[in-house]
């Protein structure tokens, strides 16, 4: 499936910004399920310093600055994805019990699991806490396949927890999200990888976008998605295997991955250091068009 | 010598090692070592008396030399002076060679480990350091993966706290790496104990502290990406408020470099630049006391106000080197210490010449099971300082801490290392008048030099406990210092900082960049240094006139203190007080408005306000300040606390302390005029001081001359104004004995000859403000020029006797007070635009921008 994304991002100064320096993690990066056709930003004003590179999780983190004043300043992303055919979920390989992950993660450092290290452990806007493993124990009875009880861990927390973009900011602590009971996508797929970290698991935090589609009948608003977060857990000896709890949806071909890492904090899309500017707008529109 | 008994108490014969672990002074036979036996005969031939004297006069000379650490949680200000112990810690020349050649060992492993850490990771492909104790301590930040890109040394700084062991070994007990600290007090000590205890440095040859600080000198310079002959190396700082600031403004000082903070940086064009009076300047290398996560808020912690944002992505671009450099927090971790042996053999096919603190890391089985075991004999730390629990000694534990602490390291063990409790050595300490054991704890340092190799400083900074059989030395605790002498076996050659030049060099002069801040604060300075001298004047004249009224009760002297009052609300501009509704009362009673006034330190424009923003200011430029200039802030501190501390109740012991504290301002004045270098920076101190004068005594004045008053108060007035602006004197010469308000605001206003007059503050100003760099050329006039120029022309063209004339119902002297108000509003137009202009560093408030992700 090829899907053409666009997401752009305008702030909307008070007063002048003399100087900006930002990191953006907008371009989509390929994984052994997709491939970035094309990918590009659009920086307005012209920044006047901008560099690609990879960073430690293999994503493709961009710098640039703006050291003219300005008012305003637009990015945007303008990429072509092709997502390769759907991936068989449970694979034979992938079916090992969660203790038995648990144990091998902790006890292999081979040079596969070495990759999985980083997500094990706290991360900035992730601890781990009893009171994370409690609610996520009911799922991990003993002996149950790994797979299986992380789908029923999502389901649960699709089911325990409302969606409410108006509680979340832009780190919502954990322990507060699990105390009231409602979070933004963000705030679920940190919830999940705390559960699972919390248990001896590794799970990342994966930044991306999801098709919506229209209701029946309806047309398809332009600019009206938004990006998206979900989680990837590791099976170890079987590879990572997504899961979306904000949608209690095992991650399909409608999923477009941009970047991971530990939590957010890795992989924010856009931020930035600005001088000046005063009171500042913020404006987001996301487009995930599906072209063939 | 008459033996008292004091001294028969003293020294060597009363020296033991009560505490029976291993002494510094004693061989491991029980013999005195004999660099020891000299250093102890020669404390006894000096006697108790005189030690303790010679220990009061090195803590005189730390506290006049500004030496201090700063605390937190102190309730009286932060500062604490330096504690130095006059009795050093003597290392022979053979077990000093042993030492040094472990450390520099250290430092070369660490720097390969450091690299490969934030490089290709070969350690944790071939296993030989475990991943998760790599990953799981905050110190190692992932995005500074992969800056180490070139093949040299990168760790430029490494200091190690080391202990002797009761088996006579030196034991490593930790290693601080991201930005250590203690090299300037070590420096500081050292310069004390020559002017105090001369004669240690006669009958042996110690080895020098300068040619270490060379060596970092030319090893910082070589660190820089280009213009290696020349580079620009600036001196990160936290600011006044960091526990050690004193140390980073006297490095700065020592070794010519700017001292700045997070706000002088900024990143263009993928290079560092200072911003400084007169532009940017292309910074090389940022030598950093600032910890690392706090130094880019672009990519590190985003909350933090002391980096500078695009400071990593500056270091990718290879154009300005950090040291040490970003990321080394890794190193600060306690569960590699059991990993070096095998890392050593590893990396440099060595062994580790130094031991480290027996360690056990949790996130092995055996090693696991052997802390569990022994919990109640060993220290248990946790490798993340942030880790919430420091470090706990088992035995001191309940059993159900215990329990909750086992059940904590079950859980994560790899957060968690065990460590054996060494009794460290003992060395002799002065304390009450007596030598006495102590346990110390040495910290060393290490730094690249020129070449590119790891130099030892020989010596160190040494800590002793607080108390008798305490282990924990810290600053933090309150732990006095010692100077370490490492004793040479011959002669060493004078080192300076100095460099020789070729024959036919010709040296380009530079003058060191003076950053926007820093030109801020001296403005400042200059400002409180002149607010609180107009304070204390006129202080000063209220409490003798007040003196007066008490002696002869004149109805005019009353009168006259009542105006004097009243312009003390007016100057210090603490309204409602002796001026409006309900000042009756205060008027009658003015003592405790006056105390409050002169000394309650938070009330914006009293006199101790002024003078602790003064310090403060002045301290957060220290590097710019001589060491004399250093003193005088101080002692200016010193006899401020004596003041405020002494009850206000009689006006003699406040006006005591008003002249002492006048003549101390008055000295610093002077050092300011005789001493200080015309460069921008003392032009920026003399126009705060000139603006804060003239603003002053415009308010004096619109307070004092601009009321009518009845004749006999009118004569009172003046002449008390006259003096105040220390003008009396001449008054006198020149009118003799008219006192007549058209000749007071002839001397006052229009005589440019006279330095306490407003025509020569205008002057001056004009003088000072033309040298100021400037981005506009040509002929037309800057805001400021405009501004001074027009005020200058306003009050030239006024005319005195029409300025004292009044219609006869008027209550005031109408034109005087426009022309005042009109200047006084000119010279505040005059330090908006300055400040606009000059001190940029004031970008506006500094955005942080995240988008969050929130799709249903």
């Amino acid at each position: 499936m090829l899907y053409q994304i666009e997401h752009t991002t305008l702030y909307e100064y008070q007063s002048s910004v003399s100087l900006c320096h930002n990191q953006a993690y907008l371009l989509p990066r390929e994984t052994p399920s997709q491939t970035c056709l094309t990918s590009e930003l659009r920086i307005d004003p012209q920044p006047s310093d901008l560099i690609e590179r990879s960073d430690f999780f293999g994503n493709r983190r961009v710098y640039f600055a703006v050291e003219q004043p300005h008012q305003e300043q637009k990015v945007t992303m303008l990429g072509q994805v092709r997502i390769l055919g759907e991936l068989s979920l449970f694979s034979s390989g992938q079916a090992i019990s969660w203790e038995l992950a648990r144990d091998r993660l902790a006890g292999d450092r081979s040079r596969n699991l070495l990759e999985a290290c980083p997500f094990l452990y706290p991360s900035r806007h992730i601890p781990t806490s009893p009171a994370l493993a409690d609610y996520a124990r009911r799922s991990f009875p003993p002996g149950r396949l790994l797979l299986d009880a992380v789908k029923e861990l999502v389901a649960r927390i699709h089911c325990d927890f409302i969606y409410d973009p108006g509680f979340t900011t832009i780190a919502t602590p954990l322990d507060e999200v699990l105390e009231h009971r409602r979070g933004v996508c963000q705030d679920f797929a940190h919830l999940a990888i705390g559960c699972l970290r919390s248990l001896g698991l590794a799970a990342r935090y994966v930044s991306g976008y999801l098709e919506t589609l229209p209701p029946p009948g309806k047309t398809r608003l332009v600019g009206a998605d938004a990006s998206h977060a979900w989680i990837s857990v590791l099976v170890p000896g079987g590879g990572w295997v997504d899961f979306d709890p904000t949608n209690d949806q095992q991650v399909s071909e409608h999923h477009l991955t941009v970047a991971w890492g530990r939590d957010f904090a890795d992989v924010v899309p856009l931020k930035g250091v600005a001088f000046g500017g005063g009171e500042h707008k913020l404006k987001v529109a996301v487009d995930v068009q599906r072209l063939e | 010598m008459t033996v008292t008994d004091e001294a028969l108490n003293f020294g060597v014969q009363y020296y033991e090692t009560r505490l029976g672990s291993y002494d510094e002074t004693l061989t491991d036979r029980g013999e005195l070592l004999p660099h020891w036996q000299m250093l102890l005969d020669s404390l006894d031939m000096l006697g108790g008396d005189k030690l303790e004297q010679r220990r009061r006069e090195a803590q005189r000379l730390l506290r006049d030399n500004g030496v201090t650490y700063n605390v937190y949680d102190e309730l009286n200000g932060t500062r604490r002076p330096w504690q130095l112990d006059p009795v050093p810690l003597l290392i022979d020349a053979d077990g000093w060679e042993k030492i040094a050649d472990g450390l520099q060992q250290r430092a070369v492993l660490f720097d390969l480990i450091f690299r490969d850490l934030y490089g290709d990771q070969r350690l944790l492909h071939k296993g030989v350091l475990p991943a998760e104790l790599v990953y799981a301590h905050q110190g190692f930040l992932f995005p500074c993966m992969g800056l180490p890109a070139t093949d040299a040394r990168q760790l430029a700084l490494h200091a190690v706290n080391l202990a002797r062991g009761p088996d006579g070994r030196m034991w490593v007990v930790d290693d601080r790496t991201q930005a250590p600290s203690g090299a300037g007090y070590a420096l500081e000590n050292r310069t004390v104990m020559t002017r105090v205890m001369p004669e240690l440095f006669h009958g042996q040859s110690i080895r020098r502290l300068a040619a270490y600080f060379r060596g970092l000198h030319e090893g910082l310079a070589r660190l820089a990406p280009q213009r290696r002959d020349d580079p620009r190396v600036v001196v990160l700082t936290p600011g006044p408020f960091n526990e050690t600031y004193f140390e980073h403004a006297y490095l700065a000082s020592y070794l010519g470099y700017s001292l700045v903070q997070g706000d002088d940086l900024t990143v263009r064009d993928g290079r560092v630049w200072l911003k400084s009076l007169d532009g940017l300047r292309q910074v090389d290398v940022i030598l950093r006391r600032v910890d690392d996560s706090y130094c880019d808020p672009l990519e590190l912690r985003s909350e933090s106000g002391l980096g500078v944002a695009g400071l990593l992505e500056a270091v990718r671009h290879g154009k300005v080197r950090v040291a040490n450099p970003l990321g080394s927090s890794a190193l600060e971790n306690p569960a590699l210490l059991p990993f070096l042996p095998g890392l050593c053999r590893y990396l440099l096919d060595e062994e580790l010449k130094l031991p480290s603190l027996a360690t056990w890391w949790c996130g092995q089985p055996l090693e696991r099971q052997f802390v569990l075991d022994n919990l109640d004999r060993l220290l248990v730390r946790n490798i993340n300082r942030e880790g919430g629990s420091a470090t706990l000694i088992g035995d001191q534990l309940t059993s159900a801490e215990r329990d909750l602490l086992r059940l904590r390291i079950l859980a994560e063990p790899h957060l968690y290392v065990g460590q054996e409790r060494v009794s460290f050595s003992t060395a002799p300490s002065l304390v009450d008048g007596q030598i006495v054991p102590r346990h110390a704890i040495l910290r060393t340092f290490v730094s690249l030099q020129g070449d590119g190799e790891y130099q030892v400083m020989p010596g160190g900074l040494t800590r002793v406990a607080p108390s008798e059989g305490t282990l924990a030395v810290s600053n933090q605790a309150g732990g006095v210092s010692k100077d370490t002498l490492v004793i040479n076996n011959r002669p060493e050659p004078h080192v300076s900082l100095w460099l020789q030049p070729q024959a036919n060099q010709l040296i380009q002069p530079q003058t060191r960049a003076l950053p926007s801040r820093a030109a801020d604060n001296l403005f400042w300075v200059g400002r409180y240094l002149e607010r609180t001298e107009a304070v204390a004047r006129l202080l000063r004249a209220v409490l003798q006139k007040s003196r007066e009224v008490r002696q002869f009760g004149e109805a005019e002297s009353l009168g006259c203190l009542q105006v004097l009052l009243r312009a003390m609300t007016h100057v210090t501009d603490c309204y409602p007080g002796f001026v409006g509704e309900g000042s009756e009362d205060l008027l009658n009673d003015p003592h405790e408005e006056l105390v409050s006034l002169f000394r309650d330190a938070d009330r914006e424009g009293s006199l101790a306000y002024s003078l602790k923003l003064f310090q403060l200011t002045a301290s957060s430029v220290g590097d710019l300040w001589s060491s004399d200039a250093w003193r005088l802030v101080n002692a200016l501190e010193e006899e401020w606390q004596e003041a405020s501390f002494s009850q206000l109740v009689d006006e003699d012991r406040a006006l005591f302390h008003l002249d002492q504290l006048m003549l101390k301002l008055m000295a610093f004045n002077g050092l300011i005029a005789d001493n200080l270098v015309r460069e921008p920076g003392w032009v920026m101190l003399d126009i705060g001081r000139r603006l804060e004068r003239a603003l002053a005594s415009l308010a004096l004045w619109r307070a004092t001359l601009v009321p009518r008053h009845p004749k006999g108060v009118a004569q009172q007035v003046m002449e008390k104004v006259l003096a105040v602006c220390e003008s009396l004197l001449t008054y006198r010469r020149r009118y003799r004995s008219f006192m007549h308000l058209p000749t007071v605001l002839e001397l006052l206003l229009l005589d440019k000859a006279h330095p306490r007059g407003l025509a020569f503050q205008l002057h001056q100003l004009k003088n000072d403000i033309e040298v100021l760099p400037r981005s506009t050329p040509g002929y037309r006039l800057a805001t400021d020029q405009r501004i001074l120029l027009e005020a200058e022309t306003r009050l030239f063209l006024s005319d005195v006797t029409q300025l004292a004339t009044a219609g006869q119902d008027d209550g005031v002297f109408q034109a005087l007070d426009d022309l005042l108000a009109g200047l006084s509003q000119a010279l505040w137009n005059l330090s908006e635009d300055l400040t606009l202009t000059y001190f940029s560093h004031v970008q506006g408030t500094r955005l942080q921008q995240v988008e969050v992700q929130n799709e249903a």
